[in-house]
């Protein structure tokens, strides 16, 4: 009997992997320099962290970065293609089928890494764990923040931001009456990587899911799912014109210049963002954005979505000599360096961007640097209440796809909310059964 | 049948090509031969070690999706669009060129601007211009008077694709004209002389002379505009990413989708296959019925 094409191919392909394991088990000999990839961001902060950690150690570290846009395509290339990586950064979104794949090794035998457990937020720790396994620590971690202008408000007569979306609908119906803006609220729902961090935030918010615990979709649950949020952008946009048609080609950059430029009173954007918005050389709005706890919806809550990026280690990186090496990097980097948080210091300082470690909230030098651009305890107390993603999956890029055309559809009026939820809770349901 | 020798001169030539043939063959036939190989598996890289042979199933798959002819219609649509309109332009403009005026040449230079700049660079432009909130388009019409309030531009659906294919005129105009303009010039002046002696005035001659003469370059653009409008990705990818809700969903865009985002390489080759041989169809379609009149 002949032997079917699906046998010929794994054979094929076990031999090419065979293949490309050679060269790859022939490099990765301890005396070989650590392979860390990362996006292109904080390149000089990391190169000089490197350097710290080669003269401490004596070790050889090979640093490659490559931009975010194609970071998670690249990585999956390389690790198809076997190249000599150890450790690298990665996205909450994507450890699911990193790790599915085989693509990263835990590190819970290695107890000086997981002790920064205990003094991490909750949901970075819960972030980078998949069925059971950690995958890393924290490189750094955001959630999505409620912005306002103040001078706006002001203008406006109003003087306490808004608690509730019923009160950001009534408070930007006054500053549009006022004619102070058209579009009082500027929320992104354009289709990137962004969009699912707007949604999220507010289906925390309105006490909503997209997923339950056992990972089925609720979104198109009325009371429990997404339709609260779903339907508040809806009326926003179509009845009470206060949040522009255009949110559907905004993206996270477009919020920000327009914010920057004065032209927005209520924005979500990661709370990183506040750095920049009250910089006078950066931004028009220079010293009116003050940062309000995520408003509640009808039977929700100040709830938020938390996002983390991670350091990931692969296979290669935990085997045998090589694991000494790769868990001191991932330790200097993602942990203290010489008795200190370092690297959560500068990238803050230079690049405004958080930190996991719950503790550094009550560093006097972290306090000072936060407190000149916004409200350092509102900050922590936001981030206590920060939530990852329900929607990791290994399915989630080919999901995001079709709920973010769906949401779209319903924001611009092509179909109704409750059409547009029943689209992703399906399409949900057809990628979970594939797996 | 008496077998001819190889002369050395061929042997050397042949030596001398071989090179040049086997980084063809690496760079172009290989990896065209690749593609339609994995155009037959279930290959997505989420799952590295499972990728049955399917035959032609991810054809199937694509041409039995209700959302692939609604992009493929888009594709059409937007390249009717794009097309028709680029060889207008580039005609009044390519006339237009073919007058003798004070500043012809500095204007000539000029034109081959938005065709120098680079699709990215074309496309962030564009996405400044038509931003709803802070975009050149509104400041003007604002300035201007005609309009009281910003206007929702590309984010309003029954816009997206015009405004897209705006953005492709804008920069394809150019090389479209300049093609035409060396067609133009291969026009005899006499028969233009002969008309005016008849007492034809300029639009008579405009229609019976020019445009005529003009239908090699018709087809050369046509040909070339089309195959750019139908694989189009750049501007669709920097300013809509397919929306707003699927507006400017076409299937350029799928592509990228279904390979790089989803990772599944099988359909995402097996689409590119199909629209190769859409392309090719209508290639040939157009050279057919085009020549016949030429």
């Amino acid at each position: 009997m002949r032997s079917s094409p699906t046998l010929s191919r794994r054979a094929a392909l076990a031999a090419g992997a065979a293949a490309l394991a050679l060269p790859a088990v022939t490099r990765a000999n301890a005396t070989d320099p650590i392979g860390y990839a990362t996006w292109s961001a904080a390149v000089d902060q990391v190169k000089a962290h490197v350097a710290g950690f080669e003269k401490k150690t004596g070790l050889s570290v090979a640093y490659s970065n490559s931009p975010f846009a194609q970071y998670r395509e690249t990585m999956i290339t390389k690790f198809t293609g076997g190249a000599p990586l150890d450790m690298l950064w990665v996205s909450d979104a994507w450890l699911p089928e990193f790790a599915q794949a085989g693509w990263l090794a835990p590190i819970d035998p290695y107890k000086q890494l997981t002790a920064y457990d205990a003094v991490t937020a909750d949901f970075c720790v819960k972030s980078t764990i998949f069925e059971g396994k950690q995958y890393g620590l924290t490189y750094y971690t955001d959630y999505m923040g409620f912005l306002y202008n103040a001078d706006i408000l002001a203008k406006a007569g109003i003087t306490t931001p808004p608690a509730t979306w019923d009160e950001v609908i009534s408070q930007a119906q006054t500053i549009k009456s006022k004619g102070l803006l058209d579009y009082p609220v500027v929320i992104g729902m354009a289709q990137e990587s962004w969009m699912i961090e707007f949604m999220s935030a507010m289906v925390y918010s309105t006490g909503g899911r997209f997923v339950d615990d056992a990972g089925n979709a609720v979104m198109q649950d009325p009371k429990a799912g997404a339709a609260m949020a779903l339907n508040w952008l809806v009326d926003a946009v179509q009845t009470h014109k206060v949040l522009s048609p255009g949110c559907v080609t905004t993206g996270e950059l477009e919020v920000l210049k327009t914010a920057s430029a004065g032209r927005a009173a209520f924005v979500l954007l990661p709370k990183y963002r506040l750095k920049v918005l009250n910089d006078p050389a950066q931004s028009q709005a220079a010293g009116h954005f003050k940062q309000a706890l995520m408003p509640m919806g009808a039977g929700g809550s100040h709830s938020t979505v938390g996002w983390m990026r991670f350091y990931g280690a692969t296979p290669r990186g935990l085997s045998g000599a090589r694991a000494e090496g790769v868990v001191k990097l991932m330790e200097w980097f993602g942990g203290k360096a010489d008795g200190d948080y370092v690297f959560q210091k500068t990238i803050l300082k230079d690049l405004a961007l958080s930190f996991g470690i719950t503790e550094l909230y009550k560093d006097a030098a972290v306090r000072a640097d936060l407190g000149s651009y916004g409200d350092v305890d509102l900050m922590s107390k936001q981030q206590e209440v920060a939530h990852k993603k329900d929607t990791i999956s290994p399915w989630f890029g080919e999901w995001n796809d079709t709920h973010g055309t769906a949401w779209q559809q319903a924001i611009t009026g092509k179909l109704s909310a409750a059409a547009a939820l029943k689209t992703s809770a399906e399409k949900w349901a057809t990628l979970k059964k594939a797996g | 049948m008496a077998i001819r020798a190889v002369s050395h001169d061929e042997r050397s030539a042949f030596g001398l090509l071989a090179g040049l043939v086997a980084v063809l063959m690496a760079v172009t036939a290989f990896p065209i031969l690749y593609s339609l190989w994995i155009s037959l598996f279930a290959v997505n890289l989420r799952r590295p070690l499972r990728m049955p042979f399917v035959g032609l199933d991810n054809y199937i798959a694509v041409l039995s999706s209700p959302a692939f002819w609604e992009s493929a219609g888009r594709t059409a649509l937007f390249s009717a669009m794009a097309v028709a309109a680029v060889l207008v332009i580039a005609t009044l403009v390519a006339v237009l060129l073919d007058q003798e005026f004070p500043g012809r040449r500095v204007l000539s230079a000029c034109l081959l601007i938005p065709w120098a700049i680079p699709s990215v660079a074309n496309g962030l432009m564009w996405k400044w211009i038509y931003d709803a909130n802070y975009g050149a388009l509104n400041g003007l019409l604002l300035q201007l008077g005609f309009i009281n309030s910003a206007m929702i531009w590309l984010g309003d659906a029954n816009r997206t694709l015009p405004l897209i294919a705006n953005a492709f005129i804008w920069k394809e105009v150019p090389l479209a004209a300049i093609l035409l303009l060396v067609t133009l010039k291969s026009i005899p002046s006499d028969l233009y002389a002969a008309a005016a002696v008849d007492g034809a005035p300029a639009f008579r001659r405009f229609v019976a002379i020019t445009l005529p003469a003009l239908r090699p370059g018709f087809l050369l653009v046509a040909l070339y505009e089309a195959m750019m409008a139908i694989r189009h990705f750049d501007l669709f990818f920097l300013l809509t990413e397919g929306g707003p809700g699927g507006a400017s969903d076409v299937v350029a865009w799928r592509i990228y989708v279904e390979t790089f985002r989803n990772l599944s390489f099988g359909t995402g080759a097996a689409m590119s296959y199909i629209l190769a041989l859409a392309t090719l169809l209508m290639s040939y379609a157009l050279i057919r019925s085009m020549a016949e009149k030429l």
